[in-house]
């Protein structure tokens, strides 16, 4: 299978502190790749550098191949590659709606000005159905839980029309059945229409039925990767999580 | 609107000018600051730009030799073609400095400009004392009043549509947070770069027939704290990010000091209008738009039409 993308010994230093120490990992098409590992071992920092949030100081992205290391966040996008945030992040005065439509508009000054406000409403409507927002389309954010502001999240997400989605924490703070809910969701996304995630996740269990591949990082280093069965039994990745 | 001056005095048709030129800068103000978040302190940059140009150039009484004078229709869009050359002056620092560190940098493009005009080639720029006998476009209140009006409407359309427009949108979602806006795969440099020209321009026009209007330019009125002020709390009590508000803001502002001068002596007019804001900003920030929308949703919710 091709790599869909791949990080080549990415290095990124917050002043004196190692975030990332020469990391290479890598997804496959039409993989669900799960990233895990203890608080502050850089799995944010993972998705801030996919994204181009900033750049590594060294190492490489590469993405269907093309080397995506110096473009700017937008064209990472159009690319392919969609994100959520591990805190929620809505356009506050914005109703979910209006907020899902910014993920939808033509990216030149020209297509904006001249495209009607309405032509994606279906589209927008049909997302936010199938994260379960339906019926709420003229909410605002703070009249939202945390756990409907996680399925705006997504919602945003998958309007921009990716390849590639990366899911940070989308399970956090989340009760049993509203996860039972996202996973299939995300497994229903990825057969129908080839969806690649990449997962962070504290909740091993929520993780189970939705990766193929586990890659742990700790520290900013690369420790362990393989199934998810095999990754939680290994000597190594327990130690790193119980001390 | 159009046959307003048949009934209204001389006195107050001058004031609806000054209004009129007061939304052009207030709406063009809000395009850049109210719809992304940018504050800008500096916008009499732009409009002194634009009015400098076209005063210089069409000045006769000047220094400059005759052949040199040019006539307005040739040195008013050259002036707004310098203040599209100045918002994209304020763009640069838009991409680095966010929040309080812009509206710094923008107050200092003010000051680094009013200080200029002081030291280089005062028989052109008229240093300190500024120029005077401008020439004018159209002569009396009553021209200028449709002029004015004119200008207004077409300044007033041009950004409500931009405004109501999908533009409008990205650009209050800049507003919002920024970086969002570039993760939904929307390019915020050239959303922002698009606002700035806008505003700009729109002030360039509004700045380039105002001194022609006044038949003077005066430094320290143009780069005063008033007059920048004025433009900030017009939009700000209109309803930033609404360009109607703003508009609003422009005439309200005018006519509100004119009205107060019986009452109120001298600078206790300014102090008046300074609390006045300072009330509208902190308890309704959304301004009198939001003030009007606030009613009309309370009038339909009493009428039973919308729940919620």
């Amino acid at each position: 299978m091709a790599k869909l993308l791949e990080a080549q010994g990415i290095t990124k230093k917050f002043g004196g502190l190692v975030a990332l120490n020469d990391l290479s990992f890598h997804v496959e098409e039409g993989e669900v790749l799960g990233l895990i590992g203890p608080n502050g071992s850089g799995k944010t920092t993972v998705f801030n550098i996919i994204m181009g949030d900033f750049s590594p100081d060294s190492g490489k992205i590469l993405f269907k191949g093309e080397d995506i290391t110096n473009l700017p966040t937008h064209q990472r996008v159009r690319m392919g590659i969609a994100r959520t945030y591990q805190v929620p992040r809505p356009f506050k005065e914005m109703t979910i709606f209006e907020d899902v439509r910014i993920s939808t508009v033509s990216p030149s000054i020209i297509g904006c000005l001249t495209e009607k406000v309405m032509v994606y409403d279906a589209v927008i409507k049909k997302i936010l159905e199938d994260v379960g927002l339906g019926g709420r389309f003229s909410m605002y954010p703070h009249e939202l839980t945390m756990g409907d502001l996680r399925r705006v999240e997504l919602a945003k997400a998958l309007a921009t029309n990716p390849r590639m989605v990366l899911l940070d924490e989308i399970f956090a703070g989340l009760t049993v059945a509203e996860i039972e809910e996202i996973d299939k969701l995300l497994i229903q996304k990825r057969e129908e229409e080839g969806l690649d995630f990449i997962v962070v996740s504290h909740d091993l269990k929520a993780l189970a039925p939705l990766v193929d591949r586990v890659v742990v990082i700790h520290f900013g280093q690369f420790i362990a990767e393989g199934p998810f069965d095999q990754i939680v039994n290994d000597e190594k990745v327990k130690k790193a999580y119980l001390g | 609107m159009c046959a307003l001056p048949l009934f209204i005095p001389i006195g107050v048709t001058r004031l609806m000018v000054m209004g009129s030129y007061l939304a052009i800068f207030a709406m063009s103000w809000d395009m850049m600051s109210g719809h992304t978040g940018y504050i800008s302190f500096g916008h009499p940059f732009l409009i002194g730009l634009a009015a400098y140009v076209t005063a210089i150039l069409s000045n006769q009484g000047g220094f400059q030799p005759p052949h040199l004078v040019l006539p307005m229709y040739v040195t008013i869009p050259l002036g707004v073609v310098a203040a599209a050359g100045g918002g994209m002056l304020f763009f640069l620092p838009s991409m680095r400095a966010r929040g309080p560190y812009f509206s710094l940098v923008s107050l200092a493009f003010l000051v680094l400009l009013h200080r200029l005009v002081m030291v280089i080639r005062p028989e052109f720029t008229g240093g300190d004392r500024g120029l005077v006998n401008l020439p004018s476009v159209v002569m009396g209140a009553i021209p200028n009043y449709y002029l004015s009006l004119g200008l207004m409407f077409v300044v007033a359309i041009g950004l409500w549509y931009v405004s109501r427009s999908n533009v409008g949108s990205v650009l209050k979602a800049i507003r919002m947070d920024e970086d969002v806006v570039e993760a939904s795969g929307i390019s915020t440099y050239r959303f922002k770069r698009f606002a700035f020209l806008l505003s700009a321009v729109t002030a360039g026009i509004g700045g380039a027939f105002y001194t022609h209007y006044l038949a003077s330019l005066i430094p320290r009125r143009a780069f005063g704290m008033t007059f920048n002020l004025d433009i900030i709390i017009a939009s700000v009590i209109g309803g930033m990010g609404t360009i109607v508000g703003p508009m609003f803001g422009g005439y309200f502002l005018t006519f509100i000091l004119e009205y107060l001068r019986p009452y109120l002596y001298g600078q206790w007019r300014l102090f008046a209008y300074a609390l006045l804001a300072l009330f509208i900003v902190i308890y309704r920030p959304r301004g009198f738009h939001g003030i009007v929308q606030d009613g009309v949703k309370w009038f339909r919710m009493r009428r039973g039409e919308v729940y919620g």
